[in-house]
This record gives C-alpha cells, sequence and structure tokens, in this order.
C-alpha cells in the first residue's frame, strides 16, 4: 500500500516537475519574443535615424550621445534646388505635388547614396547633400560631379514618367563646391542634425543659384575643378558676382564625361 | 550596426569548385575543409593563408581564444559580413555561449557582462576595423589603463585586422551565409555540440612569443610585419604579403596598385609610401601614380587594371550589398583566377593598413625581450 502512495506521489511530483518546466519554457520563449519585438523596434528607430544622418554618426550618437565631437575636414557640398518649381506648384494639386517632390527626393537620395554622398538636409524643393564628411574621401570631388550628373540622368528618365502622366516636367540647378569645414552634430537635445558649416557650404549654395544666371543645370566652382578627373567635360564661363562673396565667382558648367582621358576645358562661353 | 538578418546580401558570385590536391593539404593540416575555402581552392595563396591564419595554426601569445572569438564577432558585426558574422555565432554557440549573451553582445557591447579589459578590447578592435580614421597608438591608452601589455595590444590589433581581411574575402563574393546561419541549428550539430566543442578547443593551442627570423624582417610592407615581431602571426603574415605579391595570375604591377588605391583612401601613408615604392620597381614615375590615385584612372593603364584600380576603392568603405553588385559588374570583365586573386589582394590591402596603430605602438615602446 504504500509503495502505491509512494509511486502515486512520486508521479504527481514528477507531473509538477514537467508542468512547471513547461511553463519556464513558454514564459522563456515569451520574453524573447517580446525581446525580439523590442530589437525590431530599435532597429526600426535606427533605421529612422539613419535617413537623417548617416550610419556612423548614428551608431556614435547612440554610443556616446550628441556629445560627439566637431572636426575640421575637407568636405564637398552639393546644393540641388527645383527651378521654377514654386510656380509649378501653384497650378498643383497638393496631393500630386507631393508625391511628384517625394518620389524625386527618393530618387534624388538613390544617387546621391550611390556616389558615396549622404544628403544632409532638405530645404523646401532642393537639398544639400555631403560628400567626405563622415568617412575620409579623397575621390569627394569626382564623386560629386559623377552624383550630379546621375542626377541629370534620373531627372531625364522621370521627366518622361512625369509626361506619360501628362505632369509638368522637373528641372534642377546642381552647385558644387569643396573646402574645409566644421562637421559635427548640431543643435538641441530635442532636435539635432549631422551637418557642416563654414564658407565651402555658403558658396555652394550660391553657385547653385548661379545655374540660373547662366541657364545650366550644373555647375562647379573652380576649387572643384582642380581637383576633377580630367574626362570631365567642363566649360568656363563668365565670372559674375554672387551676394556675400566679395571676389566675382568663376563657375563652369558640366557638360558630360568621357571615356577618353584628354583635359576638356573650353574658353569662355564656347 | 547591423544585426544579422538586417544585412543585406546578393547572390554569390562564386562556384565551389573541387582540387583534390589544395583539399588534401587543407584536409591534412586543419582536419578539415572550412566551407569558405571551397570557393578558393584555385587560388594556392588564399588557400595557404586559409591555413596559415586559422585560430588552429596561427597561436595567440596573449589573447584568450574566447576573446579572439568576440573579436571576430565585433569585427564582422561592424563589418556587415553576413558570412563571418553568422560563422562566428555558430561557433560560439556551438562553444556552449548561450544565445542570449550573443544578443547582449551584438545589442550593446557595453552593457554585455564583460570585464573591463574585456569591453576595452573589444572596443579597441572595432575601432581598428572601422578606420574613421585608422586608430593609433593614442586609441589604445584605454586597453593599457585596463591592464594589456604593448604585446598585446598588437595581438589585439593584429586580429581586428585579420577579421577585415576575411570580412572582405567572404562580402565582396558574397559567399552563401545559409550553411553559416544554420550550422548550429542543425539537430545533429544540436546533438554533437558537447563533442564539437572539444573538437574546437582541442584546435586552439596557446602561442608563445617569437622572434623574427632575419629572413622575414625584410620585404614589401615589412613595417607592419616588423611592427607584429613578437607574436607568432608576424612571420605568417610575411609569408601572406610574397605569397600574394608574388602570385602570377595579377601582375605584381596591377597588385601594388590595388595597394597604393586602399591606403590612399584609408590615409594610410605607410602602405601608400610602400605601394610606391612596389609601383616605381615596376617602372611607374611617382607623378603617374600621382595621376593614377588622383582619378582612379589614366592612360598608363592596362586594361585588367582599368577594371581593378576603381573596384579596389570600393572595397574601403562599403555597404555589403552595395560592393557586391559592384563586384558583379566587374566579374564578367575578369578571368575567375583574376577575380578572385584581386578579392585577395584587395583584403589582404585593407587589412595590413589597419595594422598601422601597431606600428605605432612598436615605435613608442622598447621592443619585449623574447625568450
Amino acid at each position: 500500500m504504500s509503495t502505491v502512495v509512494l509511486l502515486a506521489a512520486l508521479a504527481v511530483s514528477l507531473g509538477l516537475v514537467v508542468l512547471l518546466w513547461q511553463r519556464q519554457r513558454s514564459e522563456t520563449r515569451r520574453l524573447r519574443e517580446r525581446l525580439d519585438a523590442a530589437t525590431l523596434e530599435l532597429q526600426h528607430v535606427q533605421t529612422t535615424f539613419s535617413r537623417f544622418a548617416p550610419q556612423e554618426v548614428v551608431d556614435r550618437v547612440i554610443a556616446r550621445g550628441a556629445a560627439i565631437e566637431a572636426e575640421k575636414r575637407e568636405v564637398t557640398v552639393l546644393f540641388a534646388d527645383l527651378v521654377d518649381f514654386t510656380r509649378m506648384s501653384e497650378r498643383l494639386d497638393p496631393d500630386v505635388l507631393v508625391r511628384i517632390l517625394n518620389e524625386y527626393f527618393a530618387r534624388i537620395t538613390r544617387v546621391i547614396s550611390d556616389h558615396r554622398g549622404h544628403v544632409a538636409k532638405f530645404l523646401g524643393d532642393g537639398l544639400m547633400a555631403l560628400f567626405g564628411a563622415v568617412e575620409r574621401n579623397p575621390w569627394q570631388a569626382n564623386d560629386a560631379v559623377h552624383a550630379a550628373l546621375g542626377m541629370r540622368d534620373m531627372l531625364e528618365h522621370y521627366n518622361r514618367e512625369l509626361r506619360r502622366q501628362e505632369l509638368p516636367e522637373l528641372r534642377v540647378g546642381i552647385g558644387i563646391h569643396c573646402g574645409v569645414a566644421v562637421a559635427g552634430v548640431i543643435g538641441t537635445h530635442e532636435l539635432m542634425e549631422f551637418t557642416v558649416i563654414g564658407s565651402p557650404v555658403n558658396l555652394a549654395s550660391r553657385v547653385e543659384r548661379l545655374t540660373r544666371v547662366h541657364g545650366v543645370d550644373i555647375l562647379v566652382t573652380a576649387a572643384v575643378r582642380a581637383k576633377l578627373d580630367p574626362r570631365f567635360m567642363l566649360r568656363e564661363l563668365s565670372p559674375v558676382d554672387a551676394p556675400g562673396v566679395s571676389e566675382p565667382v568663376v563657375t563652369f558648367a558640366v557638360e558630360g564625361f568621357e571615356l577618353a582621358p584628354a583635359v576638356r576645358v573650353m574658353s569662355h562661353g564656347s | 550596426m547591423a544585426p544579422l538578418q538586417a544585412i543585406e546580401w546578393e547572390d554569390c558570385l562564386l562556384e565551389p569548385v573541387r582540387n583534390p590536391q589544395a583539399e588534401r593539404y587543407v584536409r591534412r593540416t586543419l582536419r578539415m575543409v572550412p566551407h569558405a575555402a571551397r570557393f578558393f581552392l584555385d587560388s594556392p595563396w588564399i588557400v595557404r593563408a586559409v591555413v596559415r591564419f586559422d585560430l588552429s595554426q596561427v597561436r595567440l601569445a596573449y589573447v584568450r581564444p574566447d576573446l579572439a572569438e568576440l573579436i571576430a564577432l565585433v569585427v564582422s558585426q561592424e563589418n556587415a559580413c553576413r558570412y563571418c558574422y553568422a560563422a562566428t555565432r555558430s561557433v560560439l554557440k556551438i562553444l556552449g555561449l548561450p544565445e542570449e549573451r550573443i544578443r547582449r553582445l551584438e545589442d550593446d557591447m557595453l552593457l554585455a557582462d564583460l570585464g573591463r579589459p574585456e569591453k576595452a578590447a573589444l572596443e579597441f578592435a572595432r575601432r581598428v576595423s572601422r578606420a574613421t580614421p585608422l586608430a593609433s597608438g593614442l586609441d589604445a591608452e584605454p586597453l593599457l589603463e585596463a591592464g594589456y601589455g604593448v604585446d598585446a595590444i598588437k595581438e589585439i590589433t593584429f586580429l581586428a585586422a585579420l577579421n577585415v581581411y576575411y570580412n572582405r574575402i567572404a562580402t565582396l563574393p558574397a559567399l552563401p551565409t545559409a550553411p553559416m546561419e544554420e550550422l548550429a541549428e542543425h539537430w545533429y550539430m544540436k546533438m554533437l555540440r558537447p563533442l564539437a566543442a572539444r573538437f574546437l578547443r582541442a584546435r586552439r593551442k596557446p602561442g608563445r612569443p617569437e622572434r623574427l627570423s632575419e629572413e622575414h624582417r625584410t620585404g614589401p610592407f615589412a613595417e607592419f610585419v616588423l611592427a607584429l615581431d613578437g607574436l607568432p602571426a608576424a612571420a605568417p603574415l610575411r609569408l601572406l604579403i610574397d605569397d600574394a605579391l608574388s602570385s602570377p595570375v595579377l601582375s605584381r604591377r596591377a597588385k601594388a596598385l590595388v595597394f597604393a588605391v586602399v591606403g590612399r583612401g584609408l590615409a594610410c601613408p605607410v602602405s601608400e609610401r610602400e605601394a610606391y615604392r612596389l609601383l616605381q620597381e615596376e617602372g611607374l614615375r611617382p607623378e603617374q601614380v600621382d595621376t593614377i590615385l588622383a582619378n582612379l584612372s589614366s592612360a598608363e593603364l592596362d586594361p585588367v587594371e582599368r577594371v581593378i584600380v576603381p573596384f579596389a576603392r570600393e572595397t574601403i568603405w562599403y555597404r555589403p550589398v552595395q560592393v557586391q553588385r559592384r563586384a558583379r559588374e566587374i566579374r564578367e570583365r575578369l578571368s575567375r583566377e583574376q577575380f578572385i586573386e584581386l578579392i585577395g589582394v584587395a583584403a589582404l590591402a585593407n587589412a595590413i593598413c589597419r595594422l598601422s596603430a601597431a606600428i605605432d605602438l612598436a615605435r613608442n615602446s622598447p621592443p619585449t625581450t623574447v625568450q
């Protein structure tokens, strides 16, 4: 009799142990699922962040907070702005306008990132992109001008699509300049951005405005030209005054890129 | 840093090959043919590198094998090498590290349950791998404070550089990751895990400090090799560099150009200077090299170099899927042998620049006496 009781008690104990073990396992599984969900959420936040700053900067901010050191470095700055967009925006339905703009920004960002640049900020219908701001890049001037040519090609394709949809075409003006600027995370604790500040940024912005004066789509400064692969076909333009710049600004229109290695700088207006 | 599943990865650009002679050589030394080696069996020097730098062959004099594995994990994660990352994860699991601990380490190394010296070592390895800019002796100060000696730090630098090499060997041709990701999850591996762990541990024998022999003290990129003098890894590194440069598949000039481009991109003056010297030996004047490096092109380049030079630049900083797409573009323009050799040389060029911190440390500290 006592053996039967003992065996029954043993069986009950064993059952309890198995039950507890199973509960423990399901609890562990549940916790792991929650942890996975939290990790995914964190990754999502990180990806969202990386749309606004290079991954390298995101990592640094996550690791050390906003207090990452600003530094002076050689950067190439590209400004791109849509020409006559304000007039276009007055004629279009806001939803259509936003759709056109978002698609344009998506495509242009891809072109810039394919050429090792990153979009530092969107400015209404324009943007500022940086090359060499995060990683050292001795080929940044070439990258920026290749990106500009890529943007020209991209726009040609996009305009074909817009024409098919009977929508107005886009035109872009691009200005590129290079020099030493301060790169870092700037802003308040609530709103910060990775950007560069300094005269190269201002001049690049002015050069972009000069595309309207010269009636061309891509302009580079003499500083950029000095660093370019000779296969870029450039046309030197007459110096013109630009607001906030003491000397008239000499710029070069970018005509294209040729595979034969030859210096192609033509004289004024030719 | 990307988690494993989030790393985009292209289809593999290489087919595995059979080469019974090479397989016998690898199996004889390592007692198995690693999965990655099967894709490179037709490149004798890469196969020899796989053997020489397997952790069972290159003895570590200062760094414990478990820390070496964690360095591999951190550097692979940093380089977003899905292949090496998965392989290291699997090895750690087989060795008995619980999934939770691996995850904690991946999520935030600073919060992982590691001691201060380990955290300092991993942070330094990450810094060496990241190279924005290249790590220097100054970056090693937290390790000195944590109690590491100079030679131990040099060995950590070497391990980070070695993983940079492996990461590129696996990433550039997009080696298939599934076998590595599933390795520890197979039912038979779960059953045999204790045995496999014993096998892995038994292969890792600690090394002793070793001085370089006279014949290994000179040669191309000697400064990097000499910086590791005292470590068992120094002599195999010398052999690897010599092997890579003497392989006849790509010209010595083409390979020196790869070193020059990578040295320029990473701002590594030692590597760039040495590459210039090699290129001068090959008949290129410094101003010709200047032009090539400024534009990554020149009329001086032959058709193969025209493909190789711009690609070398792509191997410095990249997103895996981006560099793999570029690799696919050039794959058609090179023979399989040339493509493989380019991968190996680009990986080596990137790795040796990472040894700059060791050069810095060697310059600023007296050589250790080795008994």
